[in-house]
């Protein structure tokens, strides 16, 4: 079916469809996609996808009859679990969770950092059915968990999220995506840091095989405020993260983290984009993976320095092991520097696993397996040493011996 | 017999390194070998410790009733070889205690001996770290990594003295040690030295064999034991040089 009637058969279950300028959005987007207007040169969104499984779908939704916010006063935290993208309304006075609202759609369809030619993005915006925006209100200090569940199989999510940040708040947000029903979720979360706010996200991703997960998410940070975003991809399912981080005001940082572990013939798309927009501001973008059997990745990091970003620190590093010789991991870095006081610089290295450490260690009695394994640990030491969760770290090791498991 | 190489001969990338080399040596002794630059030592070491780069083009090497090339790496330092390496390998993020707790204890599963516990194991670390001269801080840092030239040195020595090695063959560990250090290494050899083990010791220094008095000092050229004899061979070098063998 073709993506206008697809739309138009399933209107009535999609958000906002009666609001007039996300009609003229939309109507834009479908012939984008119609008459096949994508810019597909160097388009990064269409890397290792066979786009036309993702254009030409069924779509299918379930409006969830459950979905529950449970606040621990005690220690500020919150469990959230959200269902096929839906939470239920809460607010105290710490924090506020409402449905997304169509003048939240209109907000995002006028931001210019997200690529026009992503195709998900665009699809995310046709069909929305689902998303939540939360609200985390002056001063406070809140810890959030939600739980992402999807109920049936083959279902097709399209979700936006926003979270707001107000003023010398902070949040410690860890999100887990652990679903085994054959579905699709493509979620975009719009993020917002207001003046020294603080945000620590972690995203935690371990789908089944044939369930698809597409993140793409934007930050924008004010004066003193610092957005971290950690992602832990085990997912034996196609996942897709991209991260998009604008630096407006001076002395925010952006933080962008991500491990990826990969197995079989997975496929893995990763993006991180950092835009400095203001002086004394810093980012960070390391992303590393590890590659067995057949698996593929990409990982684009971005840095643009606009003119008026002086004193900018932007770091960018990418780094993969390669298991096997069938294992690809394509990685671009990009610097655009229109500032002339900065301090930039990227690395990237891939390749197998250090063949002198291998017989080092098994020169001490080591089995090759078990050298192999300690060396697969250590090359992400520095990342999972730096996770300051005990919980999250637990979590992270067991699936990290999971993983090891499989390694032959 | 404790190690018997016969007639091994060895290439690298087409390349002839060893040349027919015969070497025999029995449980207690201590041999030397000390050859030029290039001659091919580390070859031989690294051939022993079962380093997979090389082809063995002929030959044979007997070790404790075992074909040694019957043994993989792992198998061989579980049976009691030892090498300490002429340019140890930084190992970022991995940390001696859990790598060599976790080696020490799958030669003892292989010898059917108890396994040692994390408590003793860190106790003996630290004990044997402290009789070498190395603090608890560098216990805590990664495998060699910023270690400057003595210091994995003495890291490797540490290695070999946790792991009691039947046969253990040290690559020019004397060299970019100071004259302290020189002592306390050579102490820690000293120290492990019983009727029951031998050792295989690589140098360039009649200095190091002042400390470690050797049973059998052999000469090495062009992949090939041109010479050997007692401690007097090393006396010999230091004054000519090895010209006379080339
Ligand atoms: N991977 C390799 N590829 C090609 N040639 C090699 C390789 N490894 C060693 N060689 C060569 O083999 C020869 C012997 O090297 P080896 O390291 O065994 O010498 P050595 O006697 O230990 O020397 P030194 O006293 O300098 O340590 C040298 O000519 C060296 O260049
Ligand atoms: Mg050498």
């Amino acid at each position: 079916m073709n993506i206008q009637d697809n739309y138009l058969k399933n209107k009535k279950n999609i958000f906002f469809s009666q609001n007039k300028d996300v009609q003229n959005h939309r109507e834009k987007l479908i012939d984008i996609f119609e008459n096949d207007r994508f810019d597909k040169k160097n388009n990064e969104s269409l890397k290792n996808i066979n786009l036309k499984n993702f254009i030409d779908f069924k779509y299918k939704y379930l409006i969830p009859e459950e979905t529950s916010v449970i606040n621990n006063n005690q220690e500020n935290s919150y469990s959230i679990v959200s269902v096929n993208g839906q939470c239920s309304s809460y607010k105290d006075d710490k924090i506020e969770i409402t449905r997304i609202l169509d003048e939240d759609y209109n907000d995002f369809s006028k931001n210019h950092t997200i690529e026009k030619n992503d195709h998900f993005v665009n699809l995310n915006s046709l069909f929305l059915n689902s998303g939540f925006k939360i609200v985390i209100k002056k001063n406070n200090n809140i810890k959030i968990k939600i739980s992402n569940i999807i109920t049936d199989d083959h279902l097709t999510i399209f979700q936006k999220n926003n979270y707001i940040c107000e003023e010398g708040s902070s949040l410690n947000l860890i999100e887990e995506y652990e679903n085994k029903n054959n579905s699709t979720s493509n979620i975009l979360n719009v993020i917002k840091l207001d003046k020294n706010s603080q945000l620590n996200h972690f995203l935690i991703q371990d789908n089944s095989p044939n369930h698809n997960l597409i993140i793409t998410s934007h930050s924008s940070c004010r004066k003193d405020s610092t957005y971290t975003q950690k992602v832990y991809n085990f997912s034996e399912g196609y996942v897709r993260n991209f991260h998009y981080s604008e630096l407006i005001e001076a002395n925010s940082e952006a933080d962008l983290q991500g491990i990826f572990f990969l197995k079989d013939n997975n496929t893995s798309n990763n993006k991180t984009f950092v835009k400095h927009l203001a002086e004394d501001c810093k980012s960070n973008q390391v992303y590393k993976g590890i590659l067995n059997d057949r698996s593929k990745a990409t990982y684009f990091s971005n840095t643009h320095v606009d003119q008026v970003a002086q004193k900018t620190e932007g770091y960018q590093l990418s780094k993969g092991i390669l298991l096997s010789d069938n294992a690809s991991f394509f990685s671009k870095p990009e610097l655009k520097i229109y500032a002339d006081d900065v301090k930039c610089s990227h690395g990237s290295t891939i390749g197998p696993i250090d063949e002198n450490a291998i017989f080092y260690l098994r020169s001490r009695g080591m089995s090759k397996i078990a050298a192999t394994k300690i060396l697969i640990s250590s090359f992400i030491n520095e990342e999972l040493s730096s996770i300051d969760n005990e919980q999250m770290s637990e979590i992270i090791q067991k699936k990290l011996v999971r993983y090891l498991s499989k390694v032959k | 017999m404790f190690l018997e190489i016969k007639d091994l001969s060895v290439k690298i990338e087409n390349k002839k390194i060893l040349n027919e080399l015969n070497l025999n040596i029995n449980k207690g002794e201590v041999h030397a070998i000390m050859g030029p630059n290039g001659s091919g030592k580390s070859t031989l070491a690294n051939v022993l410790a079962g380093k997979e780069d090389y082809e063995i083009i002929n030959g044979k090497i007997n070790f404790k009733d075992n074909d040694l090339f019957d043994l993989n790496i792992e198998e061989r330092a579980q049976e009691g070889m030892f090498l300490a390496f002429q340019y140890p390998v930084e190992i970022p993020g991995v940390n001696i205690t859990p790598f060599l707790h976790s080696a020490i204890n799958s030669k003892k599963k292989r010898m059917n001996e108890a396994e040692i516990d994390n408590l003793s194991f860190a106790k003996l670390l630290k004990s044997k770290a402290s009789d070498l001269g190395i603090s608890i801080d560098m216990l805590k840092r990664s495998v060699n990594t910023g270690f400057s030239g003595g210091e994995k040195k003495r890291y490797e020595i540490l290695q070999m003295s946790i792991l009691n090695p039947d046969l253990a063959i040290l690559d020019e560990t004397d060299s970019g040690l100071d004259i302290d250090a020189l002592k306390i290494v050579t102490d820690g050899v000293n120290k492990l030295k019983t009727k029951d083990n031998s050792f295989l010791i690589i140098t360039h220094y009649q200095k190091l064999l002042d400390y470690i008095q050797p049973d059998h000092v052999h000469i090495m050229v062009n992949g090939s034991i041109v010479k050997s004899g007692g401690s007097e061979i090393a006396a010999e070098i230091e004054k000519d040089g090895f010209q006379k063998f080339q």
